[in-house]
C-alpha cells in the first residue's frame, strides 16, 4: 500500500509485499478543511476498507481512532473538526484491511501550520488592446493563512499558455494583499489565444495546487475607440479639475482668504502718479483768526434803582439798563464829522485819524472769503458773516497797524436795532449817521469806551465804517414806542443800493 | 500665535505616533519573516516522530501563553525576548546523535540572534520602567518551562528521540512566537 504522506515521516508494515511511495500532495486542505487522503502505489493487493488513527506529539497520549473514518472504503478522511490545533504536531496512522486482515499500515506526522498548501484564489482575466489584465481575488483565501509573510513562503505564479509555450510570471505581492491584486501581461501576439492559471506555490515545489486555466483570445481593439474614450475621459477629468479649482478659488475669495479688498481712503491712494508729481493743494478753507482783546474798563455798575425818580434817567440811558440793552462801544475808523453821509468807502481813506482797527496778531494773511461782503450782500440769509475787527486798547501800539491788517478780522453779526450807537466824541449835538444794511439780521455791536467790560467790536472793511460823532447816544428799539424816546427822533432815508440811513438825533445821556 | 503653536504640536504628535506605529509594524514584519524562516529550517531537520511516541513528555507551556491576546505590547516584547533567548540556549546543546546539519543549526542560531537584536533595545527600555504586569510572572513560568526541556534532554542523554521531541516543541514555540508578534500591532 502506498500512503500519501509527508516524506521522511512515514512508515509502513508489510514491506516484503508492498512498497511505499509517497505521492504528493500528501494532504489537501481546502481552505479551512483538513482532509487527509492516501493512494496505493502497488495495486496488486487492494484493501477493502480503511481505518484512521491519530495522536499528538506534545502529550504522551494513545492513538485515537477517527470515528468518521472507521472501515471506510474511500481513500480520504475529513479531519477538519479533529485536527483543530494548528500549533501541534499530529501523527496519523492509516490501516488498510481486507475483510478482517490488516494488509497495510501507514503513519505520518503533520505540522498543520506549515504543511497545508493553499488553494488557488479566484481570478478574472480581461483582454485589452495590447495586454491582458489578471485580477486575482484574495478574498477567497482564508485570511488566517493569507498574509504577506505567508505568501513569502508560498509564491504565486501566473502561467501563460500560448499554444505549447508556458511562461511563468512571479508577481511581487507587497502591501495589503487581503484585497484584489491586479497583474498585467503585455507583449502579446494579436489574435492569439492565451490561458492563465493562478496558484500559490510553497517553497517545496511538490506542494503546488494550481487553479484551472482560464483562456481568452487576445484581439487588439480599434485605436479610435480607445482614443475616443480616452479623449472623452480626459475632457471630463479636465472639466472636473477646472470646476474644483474654480470653486476652491471662489470659496477662498468669498471667505476673504485671498484677494482681500483694500478700501483705502482716497487720500491713501498713492497709485496716481499725478498726485506725486503735481500734488493737489488742499481746498482752501475759510480761516478766521480771532484775537481776544482785553480792555480794562470800569466795571459797569448796574444801578438797580427801582425808584420812580430814576425812571427818567434810566430811560435816558436805556441802552444801559432798560430793556436789556448792553452798551458797547464801537471802535472803528471814524469818518470825520462832516462826512455824515459818507459811504463806507470813504471811510477807508482816513485810517490815520482813527484809533485803529486792530488786526489779530499773527494772522494777517487770512484769505478773504469769496462772495459778497457783509455790507454789500443783500441776498444772503441771516447770519452771514461780516468782516469785523476786534477792538483794541487805544493805548496799544498796534493802532497804527490796524488799517493795514483790516482784512484779518473776526466777523460777527450785530443787530443794529437792538443796540445803542453812540459816538465817541463829546459833541452832543452831532448827529450820527449810521449806515446799516437793510436786513434786520445784521447787527453791529458797539462798544462804550466808558464801559469796563471787554467786548468784541465788529467793524467792517473799508466799507463798513460806522461814522458817528457823538459818543452819547440814544438807544432805540424798533419795537419800543416812540413815545418813550420823546427826545429823539429818527428817520430812515433810503440811499439806494439797499442801504438805509438811519438818522438818529442823539442826546447826551449819562 | 497660540493656534500656530497648537497646530505644530499636533503635527508633532501625529508624526510621533506615526513613527512609533511604523517602528512596531517594521518590528512585527521582521519578526514574522524571521519566525517563518526558523520554522522552515526546523522542518529541514530530519526526524521520525512516530518512532518516539513512547518517550513523549508533556512539557506544560505557561497557561498565560494560551491567552497571549491579553498581553500588552510591553509584556509581549518581554515574553518574545525570553523565548528567543531560551530557544537559542537549547539549540546550542549537543545534537550530535541526531545527524542534523550543523549549517542548518547555525542558520537557526543566526536568525534567533537577529531577532533578539531587534528586540533588545525595546526590552531594556521596558525593564528600566519596572512596570510589569502579566509579563513579569509569565517570564518566570517560561524560565521554568525551558528548564524542564533542558532537563529532559539531559535525562535522555541528548538522543535522537529527545531531539525529535525538542523539534516538535520548538515548532510549537515558533507558532506561539508568531501569534505574539501579531499582538504587537494591536
Amino acid at each position: 500500500m502506498v500512503g500519501t504522506l509527508i516524506p521522511q515521516e512515514v512508515s509502513s508494515i508489510g514491506e516484503n509485499h508492498f512498497s511505499l511511495i509517497y505521492i504528493f500532495p500528501p494532504m489537501r486542505f481546502r481552505n479551512l478543511q483538513s482532509i487527509l487522503s492516501w493512494e496505493l502505489k502497488n495495486h496488486s493487493v487492494v484493501p477493502t476498507h480503511y481505518t484512521l488513527w491519530y495522536t499528538i506529539m506534545s502529550k504522551p497520549e494513545d492513538m485515537k481512532v477517527v470515528k468518521d473514518c472507521i472501515n471506510i472504503t474511500r481513500s480520504f478522511c475529513d479531519l477538519t473538526h479533529v485536527w483543530v490545533n494548528t500549533t501541534d504536531m499530529y501523527v496519523s496512522r492509516v490501516v488498510g484491511f481486507r475483510e478482517k486482515a490488516e494488509l497495510v499500515s501507514c503513519m505520518g506526522s503533520f505540522f498543520l501550520e506549515s504543511d497545508r498548501p493553499l488553494d488557488p484564489p479566484e481570478f478574472e482575466i480581461v483582454s485589452f488592446t495590447n495586454h491582458i489584465s489578471v485580477n486575482v481575488k484574495f478574498q477567497s483565501v482564508d485570511p488566517r493563512i493569507l498574509n504577506e509573510e505567508e505568501l513569502q513562503f508560498y509564491l504565486a505564479f501566473i502561467e501563460e499558455h500560448e499554444g505549447n509555450s508556458v511562461k511563468r510570471h512571479q508577481p511581487q505581492i507587497t502591501g495589503n494583499i487581503t484585497e484584489n491584486f491586479n497583474y498585467v501581461i503585455d507583449k502579446l501576439i494579436p489574435n492569439t489565444n492565451y490561458c492563465v492559471s493562478v496558484y500559490f506555490e510553497p517553497k517545496d515545489p511538490r506542494k503546488i495546487n494550481r487553479s484551472p486555466l482560464k483562456c481568452t483570445l487576445f484581439q487588439p481593439r480599434r485605436e479610435s475607440e480607445s482614443s475616443e474614450s480616452a479623449t472623452i475621459g480626459g475632457i471630463i477629468t479636465l472639466f472636473l479639475i477646472t470646476a474644483v479649482f474654480i470653486s476652491t478659488v471662489m470659496i477662498l475669495k468669498r471667505i476673504g482668504y485671498i484677494c482681500l479688498r483694500n478700501d483705502f481712503p482716497k487720500v491713501l491712494n498713492f497709485r496716481k502718479l499725478s498726485v506725486w508729481v503735481f500734488p493737489e493743494l488742499p481746498p482752501l478753507e475759510k480761516v478766521a483768526t480771532v484775537e481776544v482783546i482785553h480792555i480794562n474798563r470800569k466795571k459797569k455798575v448796574w444801578n438797580y434803582n427801582y425808584d420812580d425818580e430814576s425812571d427818567v434817567e434810566n430811560e435816558a440811558a436805556p441802552c444801559v439798563n432798560s430793556g436789556g440793552y448792553t452798551k458797547h462801544g464801537l471802535m472803528g475808523r471814524l469818518c470825520p464829522a462832516s462826512t455824515t453821509s459818507a459811504s463806507l468807502e470813504d471811510c477807508s481813506d482816513h485810517s490815520a485819524e482813527e484809533p485803529y482797527l486792530p488786526e489779530p496778531k499773527g494772522d494777517a494773511e487770512t484769505p478773504m472769503a469769496p462772495g459778497p461782503g457783509p455790507w454789500q450782500s443783500e441776498g444772503t440769509s441771516g447770519g452771514y458773516q461780516t468782516r469785523g475787527t476786534l477792538q483794541q486798547d487805544p493805548t496799544s501800539e498796534e493802532d497804527s497797524d490796524s488799517t493795514e491788517r483790516s482784512e484779518g478780522r473776526i466777523v460777527f453779526n450785530v443787530n443794529l436795532n437792538s443796540v445803542c450807537v453812540r459816538a465817541l466824541e463829546d459833541d452832543k449835538d452831532s448827529e450820527v449817521t449810521l449806515m446799516s444794511p437793510s436786513r434786520p439780521e445784521e447787527t453791529v455791536v458797539l462798544e462804550d469806551l466808558n464801559e469796563t467790560e471787554s467786548s468784541l467790536l465788529v467793524a467792517s472793511e473799508e466799507r463798513t465804517q460806522l461814522p458817528f460823532t457823538d459818543p452819547s447816544m440814544e438807544c432805540l428799539r424798533p419795537q419800543d414806542a416812540p413815545s418813550d424816546q420823546s427826545d429823539t427822533s429818527e428817520s430812515d432815508v433810503d440811499m439806494g443800493d439797499g442801504y438805509i440811513v438811519r438818522q438818529v438825533n442823539l442826546k447826551k445821556f449819562n | 500665535m497660540t493656534y500656530r503653536c497648537l497646530f505644530r504640536i499636533a503635527l508633532l504628535l501625529c508624526f510621533s505616533a506615526t513613527a512609533l506605529s511604523t517602528s512596531y509594524s517594521l518590528l512585527r514584519f521582521q519578526q514574522r519573516r524571521s519566525i517563518n524562516v526558523c520554522q522552515k529550517l526546523l522542518r529541514q531537520l530530519p526526524s521520525t516522530p512516530q518512532h518516539c511516541l513512547e518517550v513523549r513528555m508533556h512539557f506544560q507551556v505557561p497557561e498565560e501563553m494560551k491567552k497571549a491576546q491579553k498581553f500588552r505590547k510591553e509584556d509581549a516584547i518581554l515574553v518574545l525576548y525570553e523565548m528567543l533567548q531560551q530557544i537559542f540556549g537549547i539549540l546550542t546543546k549537543d545534537f550530535s546523535s541526531t545527524g542534523w546539519s550543523e549549517t542548518i543549526i547555525e542558520d537557526l542560531l543566526v536568525e534567533l540572534h537577529g531577532q533578539m537584536n531587534h528586540l533588545e533595545p525595546i526590552q531594556k527600555e521596558i525593564m528600566q520602567k519596572e512596570n510589569f504586569t502579566i509579563g513579569d510572572s509569565t517570564v518566570l513560568h517560561l524560565k521554568n518551562y525551558y528548564f524542564n526541556l533542558g532537563q529532559y534532554l539531559k535525562s535522555m542523554e541528548h538522543n535522537s528521540c529527545a531531539w525529535t521531541i525538542m523539534k516538535a516543541e520548538m515548532l510549537r514555540n515558533f507558532s506561539v512566537l508568531k501569534r505574539l508578534t501579531d499582538y504587537l500591532l494591536d
